[in-house]
């Protein structure tokens, strides 16, 4: 199984504030991978070195086989990403939002964006100022799929979505992996990782380290994120 | 890139309207007045050409306001260069950092489009906005002289359309170059701007060790009284623009393709 994601030595700095120290990890194909750690350990600052929103100062990251920096635009081609906080323009409908994602990817989703909005019980006549944070999530999931990308990146995805949809989504990241596609999984959630993930890591203080089994207890969880 | 310049005309047409209708109504409408005021005009000109450094720096001791032209002028001429000004930095000053102060580049930048093709699609957005207000505004001072049957002196009425553009394109250039800058939305700045560099071409009009200095502020070209009186508009001014413009795009382009972009 060859890697999808290969981080080297990531280092990244705000200024005098600690981002990541030296942070390696792999992914493989078809993998969930479950990313794990307390509030600014450095989860969202390594999602977004690998999307390109941050320069990171020394190290390297693989993606599909591509360098993050030079080939950051094809990279983003085979990538789905929902961020933690899922914002649009206010003032354009769901369709019209949906709708800008899959132009500007030259694709036609139409299908498989009308597929997930059923699913996912989307009302695409809505302005985006109109819908609660849950229904903007789920926006973001539909514009983070409809493309079919080989690799997924979601942050906090499940924050404010209800317990039916929560079940739709796993289900919909099952059915993509199945057909080829990797997941990464940022949480908070244990029980997320413990049924989806296959494999998992965590960080602390900006440092990542691999854990052999993501199946574990509600206790050895709470460590992680003990001081 | 097409796609992204759409989105940016959609989300501004209310604002290119608004801004168009309000300045080139408000010129429109001081246009209609002149026939109104034509008769007590010449007496109030003599008045307003022997006031010394005030007459100079609105122009008012080399044009006089009894003529259209010169009523044109001073009148709409300060009216459009400050609306049109004001129109540009605060179309400008936004137009990449609202992107983090929304918080919707998350969003933007996950899609597979370079940032300098961001930058581009948004830039060239401002472009089409600016020639379209200054297109309307000067249909609507057009459509002002017609209603008065005056002829339209159409060589200093393109030149000072002209003038307006690059004056309006310099200070969104500025602009710009602030939006890559800061990640949020700073409209106080780009109006304080704007006003600033107004205030500088009045000072620098009045003031007489400065007027050497004034073609390093856009509002030296864009004129109105200068223009219509047949002035000399030093060329100077002209190259200032154009330096200052392409350093500021350039500064765009480079500065934010290499700066962290807030979540």
């Amino acid at each position: 199984m060859d890697n999808v994601i290969e981080i080297s030595n990531l280092t990244k700095n705000y200024g005098k504030n600690r981002g990541v120290i030296d942070v390696s990890m792999n992914v493989k194909r078809g993998d969930i991978f479950g990313f794990i750690g307390p509030n600014g350990a450095g989860k969202s600052t390594t999602i977004r070195s690998m999307l390109g929103f941050l320069k990171y100062d020394s190290g390297s990251i693989k993606i599909l086989g591509m360098d993050s920096v030079k080939d950051h635009v094809s990279i983003l081609k085979e990538v789905g990403y929902m961020p933690s906080e899922a914002w649009f323009y206010g003032s354009m409908r769901v369709s019209e939002v949906i709708r800008y994602a899959a132009d500007i990817r030259k694709k036609d989703c139409r299908a498989e964006a009308e597929k997930l909005c059923e699913r996912l019980k989307v009302d695409v006549n809505k302005r985006i100022k109109e819908l609660s944070y849950g229904n903007r999530k789920k926006v973001s999931i539909v514009c983070a799929m409809q493309h079919r990308p080989k690799l997924f990146i979601f942050d906090e995805p499940t924050g404010g979505l209800d317990p039916l949809i929560q079940k739709h989504f796993f289900d919909l990241i099952t059915e993509y992996v199945e057909e080829g596609a990797t997941c990464i999984l940022s949480t908070h959630v244990l029980s997320e990782v413990n049924k989806y993930c296959r494999s998992a890591a965590i960080m602390r203080e900006g440092r990542l380290t691999m854990l052999e089994s993501p199946k574990i207890d509600d206790e050895e969880f709470l460590k992680y994120y003990e001081e | 890139m097409i796609i992204i310049l759409k989105k940016e005309l959609r989300l501004n047409i209310k604002a290119f309207l608004v801004w168009s209708i309000v300045v080139g109504g408000l010129g429109m409408a001081c246009i209609l007045l002149y026939s109104s005021m034509q008769g007590t005009m010449k007496d109030m000109a003599d008045a307003f050409s022997n006031m010394g450094a005030f007459s100079d720096a609105f122009g008012m001791s080399t044009l006089s306001i009894a003529t259209i032209e010169g009523y044109f002028a001073t009148e709409v001429g300060v009216l459009h260069s400050l609306g049109g000004g004001m129109f540009a930095a605060i179309l400008s000053i936004a137009i990449l950092s609202k992107e983090e102060e929304g918080h919707t580049g998350e969003f933007l930048y996950s899609l597979p489009v370079s940032r300098n093709m961001v930058v581009a699609a948004k830039s060239l957005g401002v472009v089409i906005l600016l020639v379209m207000f200054t297109a309307l505004c000067g249909c609507l001072y057009a459509l002002g002289f017609t209603f008065l049957g005056e002829t339209i002196p159409v060589r200093e009425f393109l030149i000072f359309l002209a003038g307006q553009l690059l004056l309006d394109l310099e200070i969104a250039g500025i602009c710009l170059a602030i939006s890559a800058i800061s990640g949020k939305n700073r409209i106080g700045l780009g109006l304080g701007i704007t006003l600033l560099l107004y205030m500088y071409d009045i000072i620098g009009r009045v003031v007489p060790s400065l007027k050497e200095y004034l073609f390093l502020g856009p509002y030296s070209y864009a004129n109105a009284s200068v223009i219509f009186s047949d002035g000399d508009i030093s060329v100077g001014a002209y190259v200032m623009a154009a330096c200052v413009l392409v350093a500021a795009v350039a500064f765009t382009f480079t500065y934010y393709d290499k700066r962290d972009l807030a979540s």
